[in-house]
Formats: structure tokens, sequence, C-alpha cells
């Protein structure tokens, strides 16, 4: 029960963030929200990192560095959100977002790409896209 | 209209890989050095993108309210919630949750118009949309056997 209290807070924070940034943007500008945004998560993670003691920083070497530069999309990711929300609003922001987000996993685990182990996906992967850009079409017509 | 579709699948299929690029890290060196560096990097790259694009304007911060400051702690509260709630619940469904949960309270808060954003006209086309999505969502997430990968 209080896994799933967690996991709908945190979809709602997500949400929240994109919601956040899209406000933000508008007094102060895109890239100066994304900026500051990222700059304060950054500043308090670290903190709770140095709190938490944490002493699994050296294992960051075993990581390809190309799976270490996954923070930097970011950037584009909040710029494009924000950009969204002006334009079509929240709703049809987020679900065009997760409708990309999962045809890409589909792509990437389906093809065995950046060492995913290769798996089948199957009809249900394919119809749930489909039923969600239905989903799309509803909100739209 | 196509603007705002093609920047959110953009920003969508870039979540995506961001996911899976993160996961990897995090596999290795746990959910706080990885998360203090997917948002350094990603402080980095919008200072960077932002400096290119605007010069020093980026750096003037007029009509800043004060909880702008402290917007930055949503992405904290996302990680906190997300690990506390694979913790206790089987990461698939988990993830299936939060993903419902996004679309849904992004249909509350077009309804309701908070933080000052446009208030979208609410039908019912509105959230049998939703529903809809949200049924995709658990079809694509629980339907046959899948590993449970992050989102």
């Amino acid at each position: 029960m209080k896994g799933i209290l967690y996991a709908l807070l945190a979809g709602a924070f997500i949400t929240l963030q994109g919601v956040a940034n899209a406000r933000i943007s508008r007094d102060i500008g895109t890239w100066q929200a994304a900026t500051l945004t990222q700059f304060t998560g950054f500043a308090a993670a670290l903190l709770i990192l140095i709190f938490v003691r944490n002493a699994e920083w050296p294992r960051l070497k075993q990581v390809k560095p190309l799976y270490l530069s996954g923070g930097a999309f970011a950037a584009v990711i909040i710029f494009g959100n924000v950009t969204a929300i002006h334009h079509i609003g929240v709703t049809l922001s987020v679900a065009a977002l997760l409708i990309a987000q999962l045809g890409l996993t589909f792509l990437i685990d389906g093809n065995g790409w950046f060492g995913a182990a290769k798996r089948k996906m199957g009809l249900p992967q394919f119809l749930g896209i489909g039923i969600m850009i239905a989903g799309v079409l509803i909100l739209k017509i | 209209m196509i603007v705002g579709l093609f920047m959110a699948v953009v920003a969508g299929a870039l979540v995506g890989l961001q996911n899976i690029f993160n996961s990897k890290v995090n596999e290795r060196a746990g959910t706080w050095p990885t998360t203090a560096l997917v948002l350094g990097l990603g402080f980095l790259a919008s200072l960077s993108i932002g400096f290119l694009a605007e010069g020093k304007r980026l750096f003037a911060l007029q009509d800043m309210q004060t909880w702008y400051w402290f917007s930055g702690l949503i992405g904290v509260g996302v990680v906190v919630c997300l690990v506390q709630g694979i913790k206790r619940l089987d990461p698939t469904y988990a993830v299936s949750i939060m993903l419902i949960s996004q679309i849904g309270f992004a249909l509350l808060w077009d309804s309701l118009g908070w933080l000052g954003l446009e208030k979208v006209p609410f039908s019912w086309k509105q959230p049998v949309g939703v529903l809809v999505i949200a049924f995709g969502i658990v079809v694509f997430k629980l339907g046959g056997a899948r590993r449970a990968e992050p989102a």
C-alpha cells in the first residue's frame, strides 16, 4: 500500500516538475529555468550524498563513459517539455512524451541495443503503444 | 500544435534513452551518486546551451519568486519516491503506477490551471482519453513476459 503511494507520488512529482519549469520559464526564460532547477537539484543531491556517506563513488569508473553522459540529455528534455506544455498543454504533452518514451524503450529492448539483453517485443507492447496513440486521438478530436 | 507534439516526442525519446543509461550507472554506483551525477550534468548542459543561446542574459534572473529557488528539489522528490516505490513493489508495477500517475496528474493540472498555467477547457473527451492512455500503459508494461526495465 505504501509502495503504491510512493509510486503515485513519484508520477505526480514528475508532472509537477514539468509544470513548475513551464511556469518559471514564463518569468525568467526556458534555459534559465532549466539551469536553475538542475543546479538546485544537483546541490540537494550532493548534500544528501555527503550525508548518507555513500562510498560507491569509485565504482562510477566501472561504467562506460557513454552511460555516464545520460544526465546531459536533461537540457534538451526540459527545453522540449516546457515548449510542449506552452504549446499544447500538460495532458497532451505528457501523453506524447510517454508514447515516445515507451516507444524508444520498445525499440532498444527489442533490438538489444546498449547491451540490453535482446528480448522479444511482443504484440502486447505493440498494442499498448497503439492504444496510447488512440487515447491521444480521443483527447484531440 | 505540431511544434508542441514534436518537442514532447523529442523529450520523451531522450527520457527513454536517459533512463536506460542512468539505470546502468545506478547498478554500479547506487542511487545518490547517480542522482548527483545526472543532475550535475544536466546543469552543465543547460548552462552551456543556455549561454550559447542567450549569452549573459542567462544570468539575469528577474521576476524571481522565492519558490523558484526550490523547484529543483522536486527532482529529488521523484528519486526518493521512485526508489521507495520500487523497494516495496515489483519494479514493473511501481513504474506502471508512476506512468499512469503522470498522465492523471497532467489532466488535473490542465483542468484546474494550477500555478497560473492556461486552463484547458474540460470535456468528457479528456478523462476518456486519459483512461485509454492508462490502459495502453498497462497493456504495454504488464502484457506478456517482459523483464522489469526502467521506465
